[in-house]
């Protein structure tokens, strides 16, 4: 069964950058299939850094993040975590 | 999300000077330099050295060696007045420290004025879109020169 949940991006710069790099190493340090896009949108590869690239999310915009896995649940809490921490108090 | 930029949009961002079918330095601070040459030669850069502190900050902060062989160094920088891109290729790829650790290839610099935000985004994820696709990397492999790299970027972003 898959997990889903909807985040509005806090960070200035957006899916992007730091935040970016920190979004797509949790996915890849989590046993969890992950999928990233619009709410409306086509979803892509949440391990991929140009995947995460191409969605092009800035600050504002809702993010839809579908995970199925053992830490399906445990990816999307910290991917949460990433998604709504303003840049400058992201340790990762 | 942001809007894609279109295909009309290229000969405005990257005209044939901003493209180099040599290859490039094999380290990664030199390569920023050299696609950065490509656009002050171009006379789209006011300030180089104003511009290339912005790139190193950018890199600093975390790598824009994005995977699949590919770099993307960029800023956000008032030494800029209008939206550049610049494309090298390299046979012997230049290590930019990407998750995936595939040396880069395929490498674009993007600089935008700062107060162009939307911009910035929207030049790096068009571009991304199009590079996840396998044929239009290999279209840029295989280009002969800056006009195949053009309509490689076209169709890139189509």
């Amino acid at each position: 069964m898959s997990h889903e949940r909807v985040v509005t991006i806090v960070p200035e710069a957006g899916l992007h950058a730091r935040p970016a790099s920190a979004f797509v190493q949790a996915v890849n340090d989590h046993d969890a299939d992950v999928s990233a896009g619009p709410p409306d949108g086509d979803l892509v590869q949440a391990a991929s850094m140009i995947a995460v690239t191409s969605l092009g999310a800035g600050q504002g915009d809702d993010l839809k993040l579908v995970a199925e896995g053992p830490d399906a649940e445990a990816v999307l809490d910290e991917l949460e975590r990433i998604l709504t921490t303003p840049e400058e108090e992201l340790d990762a | 999300m942001t809007d894609a930029i279109e295909a009309d949009d290229i000969d405005e961002l990257i005209p044939a000077s901003h493209i180099s079918l040599s290859e490039p330095p094999a380290e990664k601070e030199a390569c920023i330099e050299y696609l950065l040459d490509l656009l002050v030669e171009a006379d789209r850069v006011d300030d180089r050295e104003a511009a290339l502190d912005a790139l190193l900050e950018r890199e600093s902060e975390t790598t824009t060696g994005v995977g699949m062989g590919i770099g993307i160094p960029h800023a956000k920088t008032d030494a800029v007045s209008r939206p550049s891109l610049a494309f090298a290729r390299s046979e012997d790829g230049v290590d930019f420290g990407s998750m995936d650790g595939e040396p880069a290839t395929l490498i674009f610099m993007i600089l935008v004025p700062a107060s162009g935000s939307e911009d910035h985004l929207k030049i790096l994820s068009s571009l991304s879109r199009g590079l996840m696709h396998e044929e239009v990397r290999d279209d840029l492999h295989a280009a002969e020169d800056e006009a195949a790299v053009q309509d490689a970027l076209r169709e890139a972003i189509a």
